[in-house]
Order: structure tokens, then sequence, then C-alpha cells
């Protein structure tokens, strides 16, 4: 029975007896080391320290006030409905605790029973980055009006793909960040919101689009007093050099100027991702449409998973309207499993909630999100006095309603394709003519193989959006797959009408061209794209080609300067071709250019020894300009 | 002679009332006089009465021309008045800083919250005491611009010399009896 001691003491700690003396280096400091200090501590975003009795005592009823409510610390899921990692919520005994200390003058006690003070290690707090990217700029944030919310770009400086295990965000200027978001930007497309490069721009959420299919499939999110998120094992995602991180910071003036200059820190790792986890929206954005006044709207999504699968976090999103926000699965056998229920939704304490066990949903399993929005007047957060009608959209002023899961395909194989197929299914469902919907899905079947079946869903999404120059790039290269190169050849060339700059339609364009044998706009056009984008091998490699059948097409129709001269460029990129030297050396000697031929020749036997009309022809030639100005015959 | 010695003391604890300024010096918060006196009880450790500088300094600056004048009052003895100053810099508020260690002008202007006004009249009278305005209707939720200007209004009525109700709807923010 040597147990039972012990047990009662901790009892004791835990909850104090009536006639207990509550004070605060034995009863409130576990409390505030676990809860508070973390943020309220000096260089945190915590507005105040709370680390010593003085610190705290001059809070006192403050804290009995907020924790009451349960504003502090700021946890807004509720309990029961949803196991997070990190749970950041008070026992209603530890509340009481607090507010019977302040009410009874909140003593001190002695320092001896005081809980061990906790240990923060300053700066990165995962070690030293393997590569820090800086904001190029600081924002200056005003010292009065509404919040802020700013994206910073920020390329990735690399010289290889790297696989990146963990983040961590530096606000720059924790008092006034409130919380910060990374998206991976594969095609550098958000940068050209910005005026001036390394501005930055404006906005509250933003879309990111992408030329491949590379789906979002990490969480990347700082909010004050989390800890950095490392991947387990297999979760690493890939970083290339042509990569932006886009930081999405919110921020709220403090009543002073300030200066917010975030960083990023990433961790790499030698293990490559062998995992294929997704991020999966639920939303209906477009049934936000909010009357003036209206006290409850609710909206709603279902998406029935196609597969069996985990789910490791979830992040709701509203802006300021949102009321309830609730998300939850009906299992195949009838079962509800709750995902997340937040009754008293709060922009500014938006927070990623990763499940302290994997949550299983079955293939047939019904997602479910159920959010309600409050546009009246008496909702102190809504941004509008007098309120005002409001629609979906990326703007504070905006509503937005999004459920966000990560989740993990049963089984070895990389699922997410036909998972994104399921997502844009179900999207089509609900926005008949969408633009993305009907993209993606022809997307995914251009990336599977079936063009023709790809080609339908394209030229929705170019119905949807005619000027839209991925989608009409996209569609170019579909039609070229069917093997349609004269459509193909007009998309291509609409989508550089929409956007010149655009190099992968230009590159689709010369493939085009070269496909119906317009060798010399191919050729015009493969030359405008190594102007603006001179490594790129794939076009210097079908240049090459181009020239070479061009060369050749000329050499066959007689037209043997021309054919010189393509083959010559030709030979700029193919230094080591013997053949091409051969076929290049034969035209010039049919041009009587035997001084030139000879040395082709002789390269040509070089490189290839076995190339026997190389060898003939070398003699013949070489013949031939012995008996100088004599035009011989050369095979 | 006893008696003329005593009203002199007292006189002079009536005065400052333990009121001082940065340098510790006894002060009396209402001299010189002013035709509206108005008080904002602030902290430097409050973020609700720092958010609010830029909203107090606008007040000052727009009523100092009709005779308002504006004081900061911090009433907690553990400050240091070197903080003190750094505060008033980096905000940027406005006016005259008292300090009221004994939290005597804070009972007379029934102040509970930083950051809370008081208002008082030429002669010393308590016109009215409580929030600046309605943006912030709870610690953690506030509106992005308030719809009532609560200090504003009662300025505005005090220099017109219109009666208005001493008391608004409580003040948001930090308890001043954490600092007593």
């Amino acid at each position: 029975m040597r147990w039972v001691l012990p047990f009662a003491a901790l009892v004791a700690a835990a909850w104090p007896g009536k006639a207990e003396v509550i004070t605060f280096y034995k009863h409130i400091t576990p409390i505030v080391y676990r809860s508070c200090t973390p943020c309220h501590r000096p260089g945190e975003a915590g507005p105040f320290a709370l680390l010593t009795y003085e610190d705290v005592k001059k809070h006192a009823l403050q804290i009995a006030g907020v924790t009451k409510r349960r504003y502090m610390p700021p946890w807004l899921p509720e309990p029961g409905h949803g196991d997070f990692q990190d749970e950041q919520r008070l026992s209603d005994a530890q509340i009481q605790t607090i507010e019977r200390w302040a009410r009874e003058g909140a003593p001190a006690g002695d320092p001896a029973d005081a809980a061990p003070v906790p240990k923060f290690a300053p700066g990165w707090q995962l070690g030293t980055p393997d590569l820090v990217l800086q904001a190029p700029r600081p924002y200056p944030l005003r010292a009065d009006g509404s919040d802020e919310y700013w994206n910073f770009v920020l390329p990735l400086k690399l010289a290889g793909t790297r696989w990146v295990k963990a983040i961590e965000i530096r606000p720059g200027n924790a008092r006034a960040v409130h919380h910060a978001n990374v998206l991976i930007d594969r095609s550098r497309s958000a940068r050209t919101q910005e005026k001036t490069p390394g501005a930055g721009f404006s906005g509250m959420d933003l879309n990111i689009e992408a030329d491949t299919f590379d789906p979002d499939s990490h969480f990347l999110f700082w909010k004050p007093g989390g800890t950095p998120w490392e991947e387990p094992d297999g979760m690493a995602w890939r970083a290339d050099p042509t990569t932006d991180l886009i930081l999405n910071v919110h921020m709220q003036p403090t009543g002073k100027p300030e200066m917010v200059q975030p960083s990023i820190g990433l961790y790499f790792t030698d293990h490559p991702g062998t995992k294929f986890p997704m991020l999966v929206q639920l939303e209906h954005d477009g049934a936000l449409d909010i009357a003036a006044g209206t006290r409850d709207f609710p909206i709603s999504d279902d998406f029935t998973v196609p597969m069996d699968m985990d789910v490791l976090a979830v992040y709701p999103h509203a802006h300021y309207l949102g009321r309830l926000l609730e998300g939850y699965a009906t299992l195949p056998d009838g079962s509800r499993k709750w995902l997340i229920r937040i009754p008293d939704w709060d922009v500014n304490w938006q927070a990623v909630y990763r499940f302290t066990a994997p949550v299983f949903l079955p293939k047939g399993s019904v997602v479910a999100m159920r959010f309600h929005y409050d546009n009246s007047e008496e909702n102190p957060r809504n941004p509008n006095h007098p309120a005002r009608r409001v629609r979906g959209g990326n703007q504070a002023t905006d509503e937005m309603g999004h459920l966000w899961l990560q989740v993990l395909p049963r089984g070895a194989e990389d699922r997410r394709m036909d998972l994104q197929e399921a997502i844009m299914r179900h999207r089509l469902d609900k926005y008949p003519g969408d633009f993305s919907a009907h993209f993606n899905l022809g997307a995914l079947q251009l990336a599977r193989g079936n063009a023709a079946e790809a080609i339908p869903y394209l030229r929705s999404a170019v119905e949807a959006r005619p000027e839209q120059p991925v989608a009409l790039n996209t569609l170019g290269a579909a039609l070229l797959s069917a093997g349609n190169a004269n459509d193909a050849t007009a998309m291509f060339e609409r989508a550089l009408r929409s956007d010149a700059r655009y190099t992968n339609a230009r590159y689709n364009l010369a493939n085009a061209l070269a496909e119906r044998q317009q060798w010399e706009q191919a050729a015009g056009q493969f030359r405008q794209v190594l102007t603006e984008s001179p490594d790129d091998a794939g076009a210097r490699e079908h240049l090459a080609e181009v020239l070479r059948l061009w060369g050749n097409e000329m050499a066959a129709a007689g037209r043997l300067e021309d054919a010189a001269s393509h083959l010559r460029e030709c030979l700029r990129f193919r230094e080591n071709d013997a053949a091409l030297h051969s076929d290049l050396g034969t035209v010039l000697a049919r041009l009587g250019r035997f001084r030139e031929a000879v040395p082709e020749f002789e390269t040509a036997v070089r490189l290839d020894p076995r190339l026997d009309t190389a060898r003939n022809n070398l003699r013949a030639a070489r013949a031939r300009l012995e008996q100088s100005g004599e035009r011989g015959a050369i095979r | 002679m006893r008696g003329l010695c005593f009203l002199l003391l007292w006189a002079a604890a009536g005065a400052g009332s333990g009121t001082v300024n940065l340098e510790g010096k006894a002060v009396d918060p209402f001299a010189p006089a002013a035709k509206v006196r108005v008080f904002i009880f602030v902290r430097t450790d409050c973020p609700v009465s720092n958010r609010y500088a830029p909203e107090l300094k606008r007040l000052s600056d727009d009523f100092a021309a009709r005779g308002a004048v504006f004081s900061m009052v911090y009433a907690d003895p553990g400050e240091t008045s070197a903080n003190i100053r750094r505060h008033i810099e980096q905000y940027g508020f406005p006016g005259v800083v008292i300090r009221d260690p004994a939290h005597s002008l804070v009972r007379r202007a029934k102040a509970t919250i930083t950051p809370e006004a008081a208002v008082f009249s030429t002669d010393g009278k308590l016109l009215y005491h409580g929030r600046i305005d309605n943006r912030f209707v709870e610690l953690g939720k506030s509106m992005a611009n308030p719809t009532r200007r609560d200090l504003e209004d009662s300025i505005a009525a005090a220099l017109d010399g219109r009666p208005q109700s001493e008391e608004s709807a409580p003040a948001v923010g930090c308890y001043l009896a954490d600092v007593e």
C-alpha cells in the first residue's frame, strides 16, 4: 500500500481543500508555467511577461477573468469532439484555483513549493536551420486601424532538390504577428501579384496556380506559443530550386508603429518522402451570400471518401463572421466520428489541430462540414457596422468556409491522383460550370495519358475562363498528344496572347509547329524559349532536332546553302554527333566546298570509325581537293 | 498657531493626494486650471491601453484648442519612471504624465480599468468615467472600428456645458486593483 500516500498528495496539489490557502508558488506556478509562460515571456507574443510572482500578481484579476471566460489560454475546440496534441485547455478545477487565488489577495506562499521554472531555448527551437529565408524587406505596420494580412514571397535558394522535415517560422515581431501560414508555390505564380519584386502583396487568403500535379500535402503553420512541428520519417516534403514559399502573415496593430520582417528556417533530411499525404478541402464558399442582419447562416459540404484513409490533422477556416464550426465523419456503419467542433469561432486564434492518434476513415465514410455565420449587428466581430451583405472571397471583409484535412491514404502506393479526382468530381457536383474542377480533371486525365478523355474537361475549363493561359496551354498539350497539331497550335498561340512570357506555352507551340514540319517557325519559337530560359535542356535538344530535320529537308530540295547553315547551327548543340558531321560534309561537298567538307568527314570518322559513308566520302573529297576546282560525285 | 499649521499640512496633502510627476515631485493633477480635464488611466503592460495611444493622441489634438487638457495616469507603484518615459515615447501618448501610486486619483475618478477615462469640470466635479469607446467588447473581442465614442461625446458635452451621464458601459482592459 505504499502508493496510497503519493497518490493522496497529488490529489491535494491539484484540488486544494476549502480550508487551504492557495498560494502562487504551490498552486499557481504549475498552471502558469505550462499554460501561460510559453507565450508570456520577453520576446514572445504575449503582451506582458508571466514569469515571476510579481509579474503574475500584477495581472491576477485579469488572469482570473480571461481564464474563466476561456479566452486564455487560447483553445477553440470543444472537448470530446476530437483529441488533439498540445491541447491548451485548462480544467475547471485549474480555473477555480486561479480565481480563488486572485480573489483572496494573490498570496505568494513559500518559493520552495514552486514547480520547476521552465527552460526556454532562445532563438530557433529546432536548432540552427539548414537554410534561413528572410523576408526581403520589413513590412511597416501602422500603429492603429484594423488587422492586416500580408504575403511575403520567399524564393528558395537551393542548388538542387531537398527534402524538408520541418520548418520554423520566426515572426520577426512576435507582438504584432498573430499567426502565419506558409504556402508552397511550385510554379512561382503568386509573385506576379507583387508590384515590384520582393515587395510582397496584401490579402487574407490566396490561390496558388500550379501547372504540374503536386497537390498541397502539409500544414505549414505558425501560431504564438506553438512548438515547431517535425514531420515523421517518410513524410518530408520536396523543395525545388524553382519553388517560392509564400508566407501569409496576419498582423494586429499594437498602438505604435511596428516593423515586421519574418523569416523561415528549413530543416532538411536525406530521407525523401515515401508516404503521400494530401490536404483535402471541404468548402462551400459558393454558398456564402449572407444578407445583412442574418443571425444564423449555415453552409455545408459532404465529401464521400473514395478509399481507406487516416486523418492526421484538421484546420478549419472562416473569417470574422464564422460562429459555430463543425466537422465530423459518418462511417459506413452509421456511427459518427467527430473531427472538430468549435462553438465560438475566433479567426484570431485559428490553428492547425493535429490528432493525438490518426483518425481512420474507411472507404465510403462521409465527411461533413457544418459552418454557421452571424452577420448581425450584434456580432461584435462583424467588421461591418452597419452590417452589410457579405459574400465568399479572399479579403478580410469577405467570408470563407473551409475545412482542411491532412489525410494519408492507406496502402504503400501514391493514391493522390485518385483522391484528387474524387475531390474534383465532388466540386463539379457543387459547381457545374467550375473552372478549376474541369481544369484539374482534364489535367489528371492528361497526366494519366488519357488525352482523349482530358480534352472535353479542358474545353469546358477554357469555356469558363477563355483567357486563362494555363488552361489554354494544357488543352493545347492534350490536343497535341491526341494528334491534333493544328488545333493545338491555335491553343498555344491563344495562351501566348494572354501571357506573352509564358515560356511553357511557347515551348509547346514550338513542338506543335515541329510536328507540322513548319521548321522555320518551330526553330524561331525554340530560340525564343532559350532566350527566356537559357538552361532549358529540352528546348536545346528539340531545337537541334528541328534544325537537323530542316537541314536535311533543304538538302533533299537542293537548297544546299540553307541546308549547310541549319546543320551548322545544329552542330552547336550536338558537336559529338558523327552522322550530323557526315551530313554537313556531304552538303558542303555537293556545294563543291571540299576544303570545308573534309574536316567534317574527318570528325565524323573520328567520332564513329564504323561510319562507312563518311569514310568513303572523306576519301572522295580528298581526291577532289587534289584535282582542285573539279566537282566530283559524292555518294 | 497649531491649528493653522494643521490646515497648511492638510492643504498640501489635498493638493498632491500622493500624485507625483516622473521626478517623484508631488503634483496637483488639477493644476493649472483647465476648462475640461481628462485623465486616462494606463499601464505600461496593458495591451488594450497601448492600442488606444493613437486614438488618445487624436482626441487630445482635436480638443486642445477648446481647452481640454489630457493627463496620462500611471497607477502601478511598482513601475519605474524610466519605463514610463520609454512607454510614452514609444507609443506617443499625449498630455501630462502623472503617477498615482497610492491610487488617490484612481478613487476620485472611480476608475477600475486601464484604459479608463475620467472627465472633470473646471471646478473638479467628476462628469464622466468609463470606456473611451466601444471598440473592445471584452478582452480578445473587438470591433474593427468603434460605433460609439463615449469619451469624445463626453468632452464635447463638457465643453458645451451640456448635461451628461457620469457612467458609461464598463471599460475593457486590465484591472487597476491588480496594481494596488
